[in-house]
């Protein structure tokens, strides 16, 4: 519990920044099957 | 594929810094922040706050643009835009108003106040809503998409009057306010040291990356749902 009363700011960073890499990652993956499907009704 | 590498990194450095770098009294290295008095820890929110409250405008007008170009061209793909930077506009407007009900609740006491900051922010909330009932309720799609592209263009004008001119022609709470004692300005005018101001254009740039991505993956996606609905087409 003292650790986290002493680190709370660097743990919500932690917290801030994985919610933002989750939502990356989500992108990136919509964004990679959105081309495969524009080849697919391209080909 | 440089955009996307280039949002990544800038958002996960100005989220790394916005909430991690500490405060200070008397700031001595770089990657100290000033603290401001009857702010402190609640200063950082400008990071968020702000670039989202920036990119609803920055989506609406673009939203405006498209609707014009439709009523001119008839192309349905700008119908497509329009829409698409109407949504996004609609979402960061709404996280505007959440990140600013939770900094009212630690500044002001109360998470709604009805500063004309705040009812300027709902009125527009109101408007856009409007605008998705609007398309929903209509049927034809010629008639929807030339109905909302006139009604997107009226919207979009009442826009900078909710944000840039009521809010500062009225007194309140929100910082830039008339009567705020450092004046009824650019929020921007704020107290800002260097290392803040670096962080916040940086945060602007990121979130305004993150909006053109995300207008392309909804344009895309609308362009193959409608690819797909003409081959059904009989």
């Amino acid at each position: 519990m003292e650790f986290l009363g002493h680190y709370q700011l660097y743990i919500v960073m932690l917290i801030v920044v994985a919610i933002w890499l989750g939502i990356y990652w989500y992108l990136f993956r919509l964004d990679r099957r959105l081309r495969a499907l524009e080849r697919k009704q391209q080909g | 594929m440089a955009l996307r590498v280039t949002l990544g990194i800038l958002l996960t450095l100005v989220l790394c810094a916005g909430i991690g770098f500490p405060l200070s009294q008397n700031p001595q290295h770089w990657y100290e922040l000033p603290v401001i008095p009857g702010l402190e820890e609640k200063a950082r929110l400008i990071f968020f706050h702000v670039p989202t409250a920036w990119l609803s405008v920055v989506a609406f007008l673009t939203g405006m643009v498209f609707s014009i170009r439709y009523l001119r061209k008839r192309d349905p793909l700008d119908d497509l835009r329009s829409s698409a930077a109407a949504g996004l506009g609609l979402t960061y407007c709404i996280l505007a108003t959440l990140t600013g009900a939770i900094w009212a609740k630690f500044n002001w006491g109360s998470f709604w106040n009805w500063d004309p900051r705040e009812t300027s922010i709902f009125v527009l909330l109101l408007i856009y809503g409007a605008y998705f009932s609007l398309r929903s309720a209509v049927e034809n799609q010629e008639k929807r998409s030339t109905l909302s592209a006139a009604y997107s263009i009226i919207a979009a004008i009442t826009v900078p009057f909710f944000i840039f001119v009521l809010p500062r022609i009225t007194s309140g709470l929100h910082p830039g306010s008339k009567g705020d004692p450092d004046g009824a300005g650019p929020v921007l005018q704020f107290t800002m040291s260097p290392n803040m101001r670096v962080i916040f254009f940086a945060s602007l740039a990121a979130f305004t990356l993150l909006f053109i991505w995300m207008f392309q993956l909804r344009v895309r996606t609308g362009k193959l749902e409608m690819e797909r609905e003409l081959q059904q087409a009989p």
